[in-house]
């Protein structure tokens, strides 16, 4: 079974961001860059299907700037097969990734569409369910597990208030939540033998596709400060502070 | 001490200090009396809070007068027992000096009350795009004034030094009750002695430290981080030699599997790698350029081809880098509920695979029912040996048996000259061994400089040397 994950180039998880003097975006200029926590999740998926026997070969598809290569080159040394890079330094929203993830599904026809539930920079969470829409497949998003079961999948999906289990007809569309699993490290001999694996880059209009951004981003702004805590030195000022202060209790 | 010389000196320390920052009540005695050791049972007299270098200097004459002992407290993650307080004596507490006072972006200096925590100065510099690179896994807690007081040195300090590397300037009270501004904040200044560097290090024993002026550095870039899993012990300056010729190693760790097994016990990193090694080295540098990372990578198969190393991950992200910092910096913490015996041992670098042979025979010859557990910052020639109490050994025959050894470990840390605390300083748990490492003249000098500052021996006395 042939398993395709789509993994973004994202900022840095524990990087401290940083909002543009004239609040147009995030400063990205020499900022840690790494692989969207979600996919690392969905790729650990898909390695850890192909150590059971299930997945025969796994291929990673990355849109956006050439440096988004090290993000595919760390799925390869995590043990994906090879890659491919949809290679553009404009801003693809949501719907234009499902489009092209779509033309990269038709062209590889995989069994298994893996993504991550969202991604940590926009937080948008739709790609997965507008790529399966696109594809008029099933989708199980925020797997907690995925169990492949001859021609299907079943997942369990974490939502409100507990656990459901749906059981998709392959091909499907599955988005990884937290707890899927936990990933592992690159291993340093593995990233070396990731050099040698293919890396194959498309362009937009390779695949019949046209960014149109639908949506303007107005302003970015920085949260609000958070007031500093202050010591007391007593329960008694404590409790008086909580009740006619903060009027909590 | 007769009870009315003791009430004077609470009524005295009352008007000195500001309303609510003097402390009797048994919990604060407990608390502030003690640091993170666990031999001693603190017995202090009371605690005081001063707000000002004056109410430091009115405490300190105080105790010139009653003859009483003051002891220092910083952030009480000391592991020598320095900041115990185990004989009525009076504790000078740091908490509410804890102010950032300037910050000097042409001189790249920040001055410092001595209570601001190492934390906080670390994040200070961020804010302002610099670092402050001293750090270990007690930054959260233990302050500034505690840190020099110990010369603290941490996971950083093959690239960046020791905490006395950062000091600009001091504002001490001595023992007698004097304050000195020591060095002014100069990079240059031929002007005779360097006292500064006589209260880094003196664990309180001269004075109480109120102020420093602290260097920063410019922000590292990109640090990325190795964990590489060792065939054996001896090779650990094997790999530390090969990737310090050839890149700037901002850190080289050590531990073994026994220590690992503790963190991952916990379940909240993940391990390295599937197989396990019996020791690993972790290593970080800044991969400012694709070339840095490809050279580690050929250090890194130089190593394996070698037989030094069996297997390695590299950080992919902040947060792995996080995570595998992880693996050597929670050591201490997973340890410590099993009371353990450390020892924080040094040598020169080049005599670490000889040294470690010898006293990991040593250990496993007369503990052969204790487990033993090494880490250490390695690239520094600091080794931490902890040895773990048997849950139903009790305290006191345990902390015997463990000094019995001692000896045995320190006549190795003789042989090979090297250091009975490398970074933990003295205290009380070091003070019988001083002598492995400084000669008796040594020793002399050290008293004639305290009877200096401080005639009456009010300052921390008992720690690090007795007059
Ligand atoms: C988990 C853990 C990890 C650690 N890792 C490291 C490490 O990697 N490297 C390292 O060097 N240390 C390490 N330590 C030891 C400890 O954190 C350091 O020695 C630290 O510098 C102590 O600072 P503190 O403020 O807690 O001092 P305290 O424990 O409060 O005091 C230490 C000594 O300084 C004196 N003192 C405190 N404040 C002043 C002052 N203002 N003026 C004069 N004297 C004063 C005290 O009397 C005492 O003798 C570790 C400790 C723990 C618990
Ligand atoms: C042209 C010129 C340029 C200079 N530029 C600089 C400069 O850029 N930076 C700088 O710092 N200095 C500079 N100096 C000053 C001088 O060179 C330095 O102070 C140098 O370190 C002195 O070394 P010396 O061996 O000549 O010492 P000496 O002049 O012989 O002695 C200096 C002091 O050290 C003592 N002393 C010497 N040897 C010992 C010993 N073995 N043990 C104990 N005490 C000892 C002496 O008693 C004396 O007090 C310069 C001097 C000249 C002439």
């Amino acid at each position: 079974m042939k398993v395709l994950v789509a993994v973004k180039r994202v900022i840095d998880y524990n990087v401290k961001v940083r909002v543009k003097p004239d609040n147009s975006g995030v400063d990205l200029a020499n900022v840690k860059m790494a692989m969207n926590p979600f996919d690392e999740i969905a790729v650990e998926e898909a390695v850890r299907l192909k150590e059971k026997g299930i997945a025969t070969e796994i291929v990673v598809v990355s849109i956006g700037p050439k440096a988004a290569q090290e993000q595919i080159r760390t799925a390869l040394a995590l043990g994906a097969d090879r890659g491919i890079l949809i290679e553009t330094d404009e801003e693809v929203q949501s719907l234009d990734a499902a489009k092209l993830l779509k033309g990269v599904v038709e062209k590889e026809a995989p069994q298994l569409i893996l993504l991550g539930k969202q991604s940590i920079d926009t937080d948008n969470n739709q790609t997965g369910q507008m790529l399966a829409g696109l594809l008029g497949c099933g989708q199980g998003t925020f797997a907690s597990r995925v169990d492949v079961e001859g021609d299907s999948v079943v997942v369990e999906r974490e939502i409100d208030g507990g656990l459901m289990d749906i059981k998709l007809k392959l091909p499907a569309v599955i988005t990884a939540d937290l707890r899927l699993n936990e990933p592992r490290y690159a291993s340093l001999p593995n990233i070396m033998k990731a050099k040698k694996k293919p890396l194959e880059t498309l362009s937009v209009g390779d695949l019949g596709v046209e960014l149109k951004p639908r949506l303007k981003t107005l302003k970015v702004e920085e949260p609000p400060k958070r007031q500093a805590g202050i010591k007391v030195s007593s329960v008694d000022e404590l409790v008086e502070k909580l009740k006619n202060e903060a009027k909590v209790i | 001490m007769t009870d009315s010389a003791a009430a004077a000196i609470l009524e005295k320390l009352e008007s000195i200090l500001e309303p609510g920052k003097l402390r009797t009540d048994a919990e604060s005695l407990d608390t502030y009396g003690r640091d993170w050791t666990k031999k001693h049972t603190p017995r202090p007299l009371a605690i005081a809070f001063p707000k000002t270098t004056e109410q430091v200097q009115a405490i300190v004459r105080l105790a010139n007068e009653y003859k009483v002992g003051i002891v220092p407290s910083g952030g009480r993650t000391g592991l020598s027992g320095g900041a115990m307080a185990t004989n009525g004596e009076i504790v000078v507490a740091f908490d509410y000096m804890n102010q950032i006072e300037a910050f000097n972006a042409a001189d790249r200096t920040v001055v410092c009350q001595a209570g601001v925590v190492t934390e906080q100065l670390q994040t200070f510099a961020e804010e302002n795009n610099l670092f402050y690179p001293v750090d270990f896994a007690s930054a959260g807690s233990s302050q500034i004034g505690g840190n020099l007081s110990t010369n603290a040195g941490g996971i950083k300090v093959i690239r960046y030094g020791m905490t006395r590397d950062w000091v600009a300037g001091l504002e001490v009270v001595t023992g007698k009750g004097d304050v000195l501004q020591l060095n002014r904040n100069l990079v240059k200044n031929a002007t005779g002695y360097d006292l500064r560097h006589l209260f880094i290090g003196a664990e309180g024993t001269l004075g109480l430290i109120t102020r420093a002026t602290m260097k920063l550095a410019r922000q590292p870039k990109n640090l990325t981080v190795l964990v590489l899993g060792l065939s054996h012990f001896r090779h650990v300056m094997d790999v530390l030699e090969t990737f310090s010729a050839a890149i700037d190693l901002t850190a080289f760790e050590f531990f073994s599997h026994k220590a690992l097994k503790h963190v991952l016990a916990r379940g909240e990193v993940p391990a390295p790698f599937e197989g396990e090694a019996p020791f690993y080295a972790l290593i970080e540098f800044e991969a400012v350029t694709e070339q840095v990372l490809e050279e580690s990578m050929g250090l890194f198969e130089k190593a394996v081809e070698a037989g030094w190393v069996v297997d390695g991950v590299i950080s992919q992200s902040e947060t792995q880098a996080r995570n595998l910092w992880r693996l050597r910096e929670d050591i201490s913490e997973t340890i410590s509920e099993h009371t353990p015996y450390k020892n924080d041992i040094s040598v020169v670098p080049s005599r670490v695979p000889a040294f470690l042979e010898e006293i990991d025979a040593v250990v496993t010859r007369h503990y052969p029912d204790f487990e033993i557990i090494w880490f250490g910052h390695i690239g520094d020639g600091n080794l931490h040996l902890n040895i773990l109490k048997p849950r139903d050994l009790p305290k006191e025959e345990f902390f015997k048996r463990c000094e019995q050894v001692n000896t045995w470990v320190f006549e190795i840390v003789q042989k090979h000259e090297g250091s009975v605390s490398a970074e933990h300083g003295v205290g009380l748990l070091k003070k019988d061994y001083i002598g492995y490492s400084r000669s008796p003249e040594e020793i002399e000098y050290m008293k004639a400089i305290k009877r200096a500052f401080d005639p009456n021996n009010v300052m921390n006395p008992g720690k690090l040397i007795d007059l």
